[in-house]
């Protein structure tokens, strides 16, 4: 592994074929340790979810892997559903589709203190969904869900708790953003598809880099200088990048710890779950 | 003594906690390897229980001599090899005190055995919480050559090789448990260890994936000059055999005297040096 400091676009070139390597081994020897009779995904046309599709189709055959489609009238868009059909094909997975808005329409009507105009609060009960629908396919057909959260969101804490990032397992979750993107092509994913810019999808129109603020291509510098320790004022001198926009990124990179782990647990004895409380995992 | 030995680097994969299973395949490649005429045959850094084992280390941890020592005690009666493995070793002393050790087995019983020196505690690593460090390095004169032994980390510290080396081992091995985006240092190192002292280096690693960490194999024999004469798969179990000609180290020395050449008068300045860091 190369350790660099200089923050130029060349730190974040991955060794393709090795890291596609690294990643299916992992998910075929988790497949077959959880004795699972495969793996179940949400497909939903972006970058993330066609990669980790591919990767797991690639690793233990598309006959195995359920790509689940959950489309709700608020924000259909029938170009997700034709990219996610691509994808599919592509790597010979299995879908099925089901149409998420009479449960999501269930919700809104009986949480009493339920406000349409609250974008958030709704759009996290749209990923809360998607993740039981995962489930509970996983639980029927005897397979494993697999996450396709990336390194780059889920540093930010872009994700809804228990929702997307919710998973047996998330392959790509060492990965920065614009590292998927350059796996993805490497997969064999249409360029067009991997250049498409990222949403969850909670909302209308809901772009993730408008709303974090910042290009992945920059963030991922910055996400890549504070994971090798660098001080903000390194990384915006190298990137000639105002400091504050650093100071925020990593402002917000310490204050989601809370949603990247498990809830914190007061110590009253003896061994302690999430602290001292210390086992290696068994079953899967 | 051989003048030439027949190594077997048995590169498995762990199956974790399960000494029972882990047992029967050391026994297999011992085995597959006595029969292609191996006298050592050497297995990875706590091989007999996995690697990541967290606080089940306690549960998993035996005396030396103890009741798996025992049972590769009797493999290599039966087969009449040497074998070196790695395994949680229990302090007779105390009830919970665990060290990382390898262990040096041949025809007639136990020879020997080398406790982790250095533990590494950062990235993945956590073995300060569970082991004590060993305080001495390892060299056995036998039937099949002098025979040093470290562990994995180890082979970042020179000095640890080199007081191996001037125990007089001829034949270095180090047992290692070494996760994949660490190839690289390995791959230097086992070539410098081995050159830097004009001995033969066997270094047997872990393949296998634990609790996502991913071990590289890739286990090799090194000669005296830093020349690769045997390697194994990536990623995967192997049984490479290969041999250990000592005729080679004569040649080796006179080219490059490097032990001829130590100067012991600055140690005592490095151990200065090392006290004010």
């Amino acid at each position: 592994m190369c350790i660099q400091v200089k923050l130029t676009p060349a730190v974040l070139e991955l060794d393709l074929p090795e890291v596609e390597k690294r990643i299916r081994r992992f998910i075929k020897e988790y497949v077959e340790n959880a004795k699972a009779d495969g793996i179940v995904l949400g497909l939903s046309g972006g970058i993330d979810s066609g990669t980790v599709a591919a990767l797991s189709s690639l690793s233990i055959g598309g006959a195995h892997v359920t790509g689940l489609m959950l489309p709700e009238k608020e924000i259909y868009n029938s170009k997700d559903i034709d990219d996610a059909k691509v994808v599919a094909e592509k790597f010979s997975l299995k879908t099925q589709v089901c149409d998420i808005t009479p449960v999501l329409e269930g919700f809104y009507k009986t949480i009493p203190i339920f406000e349409e105009a609250d974008k958030l609060c709704k759009g996290n009960i749209k990923a809360r969904t998607r993740m039981i629908y995962l489930y509970y396919y996983a639980n029927k057909l005897n397979k494993i869900v697999c996450g396709s959260s990336d390194k780059s969101e889920t540093m930010m804490g872009y994700f809804t708790k228990w929702g997307d990032v919710a998973a047996d397992i998330s392959p790509l979750m060492d990965v920065y953003k614009t590292q998927v993107r350059k796996l993805a092509e490497h997969l064999g994913i249409p360029p067009e598809l991997a250049a498409k810019p990222s949403t969850p999808a909670l909302w209308p129109n809901q772009l993730a880099e408008k709303e974090l603020g910042i290009k992945y291509e920059t963030l991922d510098l910055i996400l890549y200088g504070l994971e090798r320790f660098m001080t903000t004022e390194e990384i915006a001198q190298q990137l000639s990048v105002k400091k504050p926009l650093i100071e925020k990124v990593k402002n917000r990179w310490l204050a989601v710890e809370h949603k990247r782990r498990l809830p914190l647990v007061p110590k009253v004895a003896y061994r302690t779950v999430g602290t001292d409380f210390r086992l290696p995992r068994h079953t899967y | 003594m051989k003048k030439k030995i027949k190594l077997a680097l048995a590169q498995i994969s762990s199956k974790r906690e399960n000494k029972k299973e882990n047992l029967q395949k050391i026994e297999e490649f011992t085995m597959k390897a006595e029969e292609q005429g191996a006298d050592l045959v050497i297995f990875p850094e706590l091989s007999l229980t996995g690697y990541v084992l967290h606080d089940q280390v306690y549960e998993l941890a035996e005396v030396i001599p103890g009741p798996s020592t025992k049972r590769i005690e009797e493999l290599a009666k039966k087969t009449g090899a040497h074998i070196i493995f790695g395994m949680p070793e229990l302090s007779e002393k105390t009830k919970a005190t665990i060290f990382n050790t390898a262990v040096f087995v041949g025809p007639t019983g136990l020879i020997g055995k080398f406790r982790k020196m250095y533990l590494p505690t950062h990235s993945v690593f956590e073995e300060k919480r569970y082991f004590r460090p060993g305080y001495q390095t390892a060299a056995f004169n036998t039937a099949i050559g002098n025979i040093g032994l470290f562990i994995c980390y180890d082979i970042f510290f020179p000095e640890v090789c080199r007081l191996t080396r001037l125990k007089g081992a001829e034949l270095i091995v180090c047992i290692s448990a070494s996760p994949a985006v660490r190839r690289g240092y390995f791959e230097i190192l086992t070539a410098a260890r081995a050159l830097e002292n004009t001995a033969f280096l066997a270094y047997v690693n872990l393949a296998g994936v634990e609790d996502g960490l991913q071990f590289w194999g890739g286990s090799r024999l090194v000669s005296p000059t830093g020349d690769l004469l045997a390697k194994a798969k990536y990623d995967e179990e192997d049984l490479v055999i290969c041999e250990v000609d000592y005729s080679d180290m004569r040649p080796a020395e006179t080219f490059i005297p490097l032990l001829r050449d130590l100067r012991p008068e600055f140690f005592d300045d490095l151990k200065k040096h090392s006290e004010t860091l």
